[in-house]
């Protein structure tokens, strides 16, 4: 790292930067809603007036030595409604999270190319002919607001910076105000102006996409005609990765670090090629020295990728930041399309915020609506157990409960209200030539629903099969009995369960066979259901925060698990499992049919730090990941902790301020999380290999 | 057939041998190296054992049969990653027959390496090795007034089995743990060095530098550690006794 952008992270390490923030309410737009409401400002024109105050509050700012500018002064984005209205919205409508658009791809490849003048232009082109209707007209409008809002800042930011003798920069701003970009700089500062804007319209999980593909043509350009070489380049890379981490403080999310800025590379074409080149080697070089937790970066793989690229994603990987992370091409592309995703379409796909598969431009998915606990489901089965003639009589009942959980969890997402989004409708396709916001839909519209518990509920289900249908060993009244005194009356039953019964992840035929069963009633039971938007439900491997939530409520399970121990987060084995080893782990995680549970969700591989000790050992890390991926695992993330650094943060964070965890679908600096997720990463399985 | 004794069946070993890796600890050793982090393999006899406050018994039986389909599972990952099976301890050559028996059912299906001291019959070490693709051997001092002292044997076996290894023309690694004041120092290094050197089939020379977190299993199995030197000392990482004789150098 070049030292103006050593000196640069350690600025914004050191939080320096925030001296320049201030609160809405200090700017005097903190009760934007109250006028309103009074005033009876209908939403869609709310979004964009206060998107555009927010504009206009920014002091614009240059760091020092910054080249890509753009910080943010204000701090929260006032929100558009009172507080009754809000209530009473929220009586008539479903609300997913905080009730703005979140989660879902943007399409800022066009708008670098175009630039804000033209998209302007064909807003007002659309306004203009004459087919658009009351709440069209409204909308472009909004749209129209938040483009002046916009442009006006990046004039402001000009004029700034030719104050400060900064010329280049200026010169930048001035044609990124109005032009698309030429050059990689100019690319990369319209980029971050766009991501800028969408957190400061209060989007979040703003996602990056395939920055690897949309760049690489300013890239090429700049190295091809001699305008940059490659270590600039590798410069601006750099300190365009610093900007995601400048304002994540203020980005909302579950806890500090889920803020959703993930970078996809790679990936293959319709062609047959494998799209990895210099600006994605680049990113994970630039990852690597910055050693920040954003942007958080995906590779997509598949069996025929490059072992290089295994080994320079396991190089990331040792470092702890607990990505990349990688999805399967050969596995997602088709359990996309089997979804309905145009094949095309299928094959564009990114990760959202933590690891759900969406269409980047065109999808309006909401991937996280809910979560089915197929824990849950084996434990209300359980009441059948001591009239069920046999193990599959039994499995039935578990699958009815799968079916009704649907049942009970697609009746809630119904008259689902989003707030409106010009600005991240700017950035999505077709929003402009329907004269609709973003936050009505797009061309899928589909829900997701995280399954969490799975490795609870199959190795339930193996010890039931092993030990109650077939070794007879205990009846059911005894182990109902046990599991309503969480094992306390009946440790040697707890013992059996827990010790001696297989679980998913030893590389047991049987307990994965469970696993898979369970994974197939799953997506079965979401079949040909279609949400209110037209859009239809996927299932999921991932669990969110779900596997905290779903963990309390669940009681002792058959498992042998006792009531206050935590479930798996995402898709990996119980946290008391007797180790095999991860080869065993990877196989049984790579039997089920992964293409049906296409909302994704890793299988999470945690490794001491002090595994990687040298290059040999990198080279067979991404061996190993190159297996998952042949034998048909769908999504891998891997993270190398040490237990005793993590206790040791935990009792003393001040020491440890800089460590990184992964979490659920995102890495965050340990530090900041509320304890039952540190204690939950401290409790997960760790290979000393 | 004989069945044998293991310790411990660890996939993934990323040290012990190229590819994707799985080891066999053969349990019971002959030797009694003062500084041994695997108190837990000396016994020939299953032992008691308590890891994380729980009591468990270490040492399982497995016959040949058992052991090599549940290598052979992993075949395919085994092929598809250049990897296969290593067998080491304990001393894995002091359960010859067991493994001979194993290696017969794994011939020509996967690649096969064994971690040795070294320190076996010299039939049986020229019967075991015919069924090998890799040998790692421990040359810990060529000494043997002090081999005798810190490992309880002489090394009078060892360094004839070494000499059959190096005309055999079998790849092999030679492993030295780096002990402070053990067998750190110069002479020692050197007169390594000196046997290894023009050794075609020599893949490299691999040093293990002592760490004190060695003695982490001795509660476990009620056993106190006290290897008669300073734990807490850093061993001597002079790698140019090997390098003088461009013999290839990891420090693992």
């Amino acid at each position: 790292m070049i030292e103006r952008l050593e000196s640069l992270r350690q600025y914004l390490l050191d939080k320096k930067h925030h001296a320049f923030v201030k609160t809405a309410a200090e700017t005097g737009i903190a009760n934007l809603n109250g006028r309103f409401e009074k005033k009876g400002v209908p939403d869609q024109m709310r979004s964009a007036i206060v998107f555009k105050e927010m504009m206009r509050c920014q002091e614009p700012v240059i760091l020092p030595g910054e080249k890509i500018v753009f910080t943010r002064t204000v701090k929260d984005v006032p929100f558009i409604f009172t507080d009754s209205e809000w209530e009473k919205v929220k009586t008539s409508h479903y609300i997913h999270e905080r009730g703005t658009v979140s989660n879902i791809s943007p399409d800022y490849e066009t708008t670098i190319r175009l630039g804000l003048g033209a998209r302007k232009k064909e807003v007002e082109a659309r306004l203009a002919k004459g087919d658009v209707d009351g709440q069209g007209r409204l909308f472009l409008e909004s749209v129209l607001v938040c483009i002046d809002a916009l442009q006006d800042l990046i004039g402001r930011y000009e004029t700034k910076a030719r104050e400060e003798g900064e010329d280049d920069t200026a010169d930048v701003l001035a044609k990124i105000r109005t032009d698309g970009a030429t050059s990689f700089r100019e690319a990369l500062q319209l980029l971050r102006a766009l991501h800028f804007a969408l957190w400061a319209a209060d989007n979040y999980h703003n996602t990056l996409g395939r920055f690897d593909q949309y760049m690489y043509p300013y890239f090429r350009h700049d190295i091809d005609n001699g305008i940059l070489s490659e270590d600039e380049a590798f410069d601006l890379l750099e300190e365009f990765f610093l900007t995601c981490n400048k304002d994540s403080d203020f980005y909302p999310g579950m806890q500090q670090g889920d803020n959703g800025q993930s970078i996809v590379l790679g990936g293959r074409d319709a062609e047959g090629n494998y799209l990895f080149n210099e600006l994605s080697r680049m990113c994970l070089k630039a990852s690597y020295e910055l050693r920040l937790i954003d942007p958080k970066i995906n590779i997509r793989v598949d069996s025929k990728t490059p072992d290089e690229v295994f080994e320079e994603g396991s190089r990331l990987t040792k470092i702890g930041l607990g990505f990349p992370q990688y999805s399967n091409d050969d596995v997602v592309i088709p359990g996309l399309i089997r979804k309905g995703y145009s094949e095309e379409d299928a094959r564009d796909y990114v990760v959202a915020a933590c690891w759900e598969f969406i269409i980047p431009k065109v999808a309006m998915d909401i991937v996280n609506i809910d979560g089915l606990s197929l824990a849950a489901c084996v434990k209300k089965a359980l009441p059948q157990l001591k009239d069920s003639p046999d193990y599959e009589s039994f499995y039935e009942a578990v699958e009815n409960e799968i079916f009704k959980e649907a049942d009970r969890i697609c009746s809630r997402h119904k008259d689902l209200y989003m707030i409106p989004s010009p600005m991240m409708s700017l950035l999505m396709d077709g929003t402009i030539a329907k004269a609709r916001d973003i936050s009505l839909g797009c061309r899928y519209n589909n829900f997701g629903i995280h399954g969490t518990g799975l490795a609870t509920a199959a190795d339930s289900l193996a010890a039931l099969k092993a030990f109650f249908f077939e070794g007879k060993r205990f009846t059911a009244e005894r182990l109902m009995d046990a599991l309503e005194h969480d094992f306390k009356n009946d440790p040697e039953l707890k013992d059996m369960l827990r010790k001696e019964a297989p679980k998913m992840g030893q590389d047991n035929d049987m307990a994965d066979a469970i696993g898979t069963a369970l994974l197939d009633s799953f997506d079965k039971a979401l079949e040909g259901r279609v949400n209110e938007r037209g859009g239809i439900y996927r299932a999921g491997t991932g669990t969110a925060m779900y596997y905290i939530w779903h963990a309390k409520d669940l009681g002792a399970t058959p498992d042998g698990r006792t009531a206050e121990e935590n479930i798996p987060a995402n898709y990996s084995p119980s946290l008391f499992m007797k180790q095999q080893g991860p080869v065993s782990v990877i196989k049984s995680f790579s039997k089920p049919h992964l293409q049906r549970v296409i909302n994704g969700g890793p299988l999470t591989l945690e490794f001491d730090q002090t595994v990687f000790r040298n290059e040999e050992s990198i080279r067979k890390l991404g061996m190993l990941v190159k297996t998952f991926i042949t034998l048909g695992g769908h999504q891998l993330q891997l993270n190398t902790v040490s237990r005793e650094e993590l206790l040791d943060a935990k009792a003393h964070p001040e020491k440890h301020r800089q460590l990184i965890v992964r979490v659920w679908g995102w890495s965050g600096y340990f530090v900041e999380l509320d304890e039952c997720y540190q204690d939950h990463v401290i409790s997960r399985i760790e290979f000393n290999v | 057939m004989t069945s044998g004794i293991i310790f411990s069946i660890e996939e993934f070993a990323i040290h012990d041998g190229p590819g994707i890796r799985t080891t066999v600890f053969l349990k019971g050793c002959p030797l009694r190296c003062t500084w041994c982090h695997n108190p837990e393999g000396q016994s020939f006899e299953p032992e008691e054992m308590v890891k994380r406050g729980e009591r468990s018994v270490c040492g399982e039986e497995y016959s040949p049969e058992a052991l090599s389909a549940k290598l052979l599972r992993n075949e395919g990952i085994f092929r598809m990653n250049g990897g296969g099976v290593t067998f080491t301890g304990g001393e894995p050559l002091s359960q010859s027959g067991f493994l001979v028996s194993v290696l017969e059912l794994l011939d020509g299906r996967i690649h096969t390496a064994i971690e040795t001291s070294g320190f076996a019959r010299k039939e049986v070490f020229r019967e075991v090795l015919g069924h090998l693709d890799l040998v790692m051997m421990d040359l810990k001092m060529i000494d043997k007034d002090r081999h005798r002292k810190w490992t309880g044997v002489s090394n009078a076996l060892i360094l004839r089995n070494f000499e059959t290894l190096a005309s055999s023309g079998k790849p092999f690694i030679i492993r030295i743990p780096l002990i402070p004041g053990v067998n750190d120092d110069e002479a020692n290094l050197e007169a390594t060095a000196a046997l290894l050197e023009g050794i075609p089939s020599l893949q490299r020379v691999e040093l293990l530098p002592y760490h004190k977190t060695a003695g982490a299993k001795y509660p476990m199995v009620f056993r106190e550690y006290d290897p008669g030197f300073d734990t807490e000392a850093s061993p001597r990482l002079d790698i140019s006794p090997f390098e003088r004789r461009n013999i290839k150098t990891m420090i693992l």
